[in-house]
């Protein structure tokens, strides 16, 4: 063969390096497939793949042939020292004709006994991704034939990489971002959620994200939260965020308090990071929720026989700017079959209208109802049939009407863990149903006094079990706190007042003590009907 | 477990001021009365429990401020409740008679 038509041949051969067979390869096994086309086109030993890690300071073996400890190692070459690193710094070929401990970072080339080395960068557009490199065991002078031959093979590589890339990491991003919204919202009684979550233009997910979770105490937790930037790097960023916003309210049940500790974690951890966050505390007997706000747009009121509102809520800065700052938060009643509805801004921003248009058509869409229903008539009113630019996350909690009659029955084992439990699950149900914040605090105390006596009194070492059941019929609430044991007196000083304390929160109580255990049935008036002062 | 603060504060060590927040219930009294008994010394002359920020106190907690009271009552030492109208306790304070028993603001 003459040497142009072995170059014309070449050429061929390099068409066939990206061809459509590759299409549907992952971006690792393609890099496999095209480095034995290069090798077999260059006739070289060994070849490798460094792609540039998301830093931007160090190349990682990605794919190697005749060189695969580099992969299996995990070979990682600083920009702008040794081969590779050199490559990818003068953004243009490089060759070794004879490789020494001076030239070659890489113990592994050396081991290997690689005697000249060629390298070109992998290049999109103005950007380096990484570096292409072939090696030979016999000395050979590369020519600039076929650093230009290796840099069209490197061409075709880095396009196809970038775009695999592309849609692996929008693959990764959107699916990152499906695992973690909740996608089954907890079932809270006497509370209803419901939620949405669009991505921004194009389909490429952002930093947005909702939360919704129960507290140990009962309260309950509501989280919405914007990273800013888009992709996976703010996925992966909001992800992070959202555990940090998780392990704070268990350490803290103020949400300023919870948005302080965040904001320290992103300035010490999160270099690049900013976001905006709303944290919301629902009390465990849902009459209040305690509202913080870094930066994040106001949330909105939902109440009965009232047009939509805005909190206002002190919006202090950002989390992830330089400094700390003092953070807020403020308390508004959560009123009986109304709710709040809490949002990204993306809802409300367009680039046609002030923001201002955008909170009045927002405000004017929330009304009472179910929470899917609100969520329905939000994102009608708000995007219809356009396509959302930015993402858009909705989350809306709505206090039902309470249940005029139900129950609560509760088996716990009879140990002082389960008095807190108790408590809680009892909050719970009387906020659902209606009771005022003075009948919680007294049935809480009432029931909470009744069962310690069950734990401290009832058993043996081997203990047994708790028994609590409340049933509410009209305003009338019915308590039943039970044992299977044997009861015995209290001993020590001090004890015994419990009984007297239930006898003065309860409108009447009677003790039923038989073989079968002990019942303390309990009745009291709950609800505005009760009358009282408040 | 059950959760509570106990803190105190105010820079007189004689006048003992002490914040205590979150629940107490049997789970925990225990280790509430130790931490009030090694905030009071044998040099307090007054001692101010701020219960405001308590969201829970049933008859084992009472217990434990009636303990306290009545020891502090042998040493001579003053003791106050603060239990503001309106805080989530007051009713178990004012339901158990602890105010017959101790200064209640």
């Amino acid at each position: 063969m003459q040497p142009a038509e072995a170059y014309g041949e070449r050429l061929r051969r390099l068409q066939a390096l990206t061809d459509s067979d590759l299409a549907r390869l992952g971006v690792d096994d393609l890099l496999d497939v095209v480095l034995e086309r290069v090798r077999d086109l260059l006739s070289v030993d060994t070849g490798a793949v460094l792609l540039l890690d998301p830093s931007g300071a160090y190349l990682v073996a990605t794919s190697a042939l005749g060189l695969e400890e580099e992969t299996r190692q995990g070979v990682r070459i600083p920009v702008g020292r040794g081969f590779a690193g050199r490559v990818a710094q003068e953004r243009r070929a490089v060759t070794i004709p004879e490789v020494d401990h001076g030239n070659v970072l890489n113990p592994i080339l050396r081991e290997k006994g690689i005697r000249s080395l060629l390298g070109v960068p992998l290049c999109v557009g103005d950007d380096v991704i990484g570096v292409l490199h072939v090696g030979t065991l016999a000395p050979r002078a590369f020519t600039d034939d076929d650093a230009e031959l290796l840099q069209l093979a490197a061409d075709r590589i880095a396009l196809a990489t970038r775009a695999r890339m592309t849609v692996a990491e929008r693959a990764a991003a959107s699916a990152l971002q499906r695992s973690l919204l909740p996608g089954l919202l907890p079932d809270v009684p006497g509370l209803e959620f419901a939620a949405r979550y669009v991505p921004g233009g194009g389909g490429d997910v952002g930093g947005d994200w909702y939360d919704v979770f129960a507290l140990p105490s009962g309260q309950l937790c509501v989280v919405v939260g914007d990273v800013v930037g888009r992709g996976l790097p703010a996925s992966v960023a909001m992800g992070r965020l959202r555990s940090a916003v998780r392990a704070y309210a268990l350490v803290s049940e103020d949400p300023a308090e919870i948005l302080r500790r965040l904001d320290e974690q992103v300035r010490h951890f999160e270099r690049d990071v900013m976001a905006t966050v709303l944290c919301a505390i629902v009390d465990a007997a849902q009459h209040t929720v305690r509202i913080s706000s870094a930066g994040h747009p106001p949330p909105v009121l939902a109440a009965p026989g009232r047009a939509g509102e805005l909190v206002e809520v002190p919006t202090d800065l950002p989390v992830g700017l330089p400094r700390p700052r003092s953070r807020h938060s403020v308390t508004v009643d959560l009123p009986v079959g109304g709710g709040l509805v809490l949002y990204t801004d993306g809802l409300v921003e367009r680039r046609t209208e002030p923001l201002d248009e955008g909170l009045g058509r927002l405000t004017a869409a929330v009304g009472p109802g179910p929470a899917e229903a609100v969520c329905a008539a939000v994102m009608g009113r708000m995007i219809g049939g356009d396509h959302a630019v930015d993402d858009v996350a909705l989350l809306v909690v709505m206090r039902t009407s309470p249940a005029p009659a139900g129950s609560l029955r509760l088996v716990e084992p009879a140990v002082p863990q389960s008095l807190r439990v108790v408590r809680h699950a009892v909050r719970t149900y009387l906020g659902a149903v209606g009771a005022t914040a003075e009948d919680v605090a007294d049935v809480v105390l009432a029931v909470g006094e009744a069962a310690a006596n069950v734990v401290e009194h009832a058993y043996g070492p081997a203990g047994g079990a708790l028994e609590v059941v409340l049933h509410r019929d009209g305003p009338r609430l019915s308590i039943t706190v039970a044992d299977t044991g044997s009861w015995r007196e209290a001993r020590g000083i001090n004890r015994g007042r419990g009984t007297t304390m239930i006898a003065a929160l309860v409108d009447d109580v009677r003790i039923d003590r038989d073989t079968a255990g002990t019942r303390v049935v309990m009745t009291r008036t709950i609800g505005d009907e009760r009358g009282e002062d408040r | 477990m059950t959760d509570a603060g106990v803190a105190s504060r105010g820079a007189d060590p004689g006048r003992l001021e002490i914040a205590l927040s979150g629940e107490i219930d049997l789970q925990n009294a225990g280790a509430v009365e130790r931490q009030l008994d090694d905030l009071v010394s044998n040099t307090t002359e007054s001692v101010t429990i701020d219960l405001t920020r308590l969201t829970y106190l049933d008859s084992a907690g009472l217990r434990v401020l009636f303990g306290l009271a009545s020891r502090l009552e042998l040493l001579q030492v003053h003791l106050e409740l603060r239990v503001p109208r309106g805080s989530v306790v007051r009713r178990a304070v004012e339901v158990s008679g602890l105010g017959e028993v101790v200064a209640i603001d």
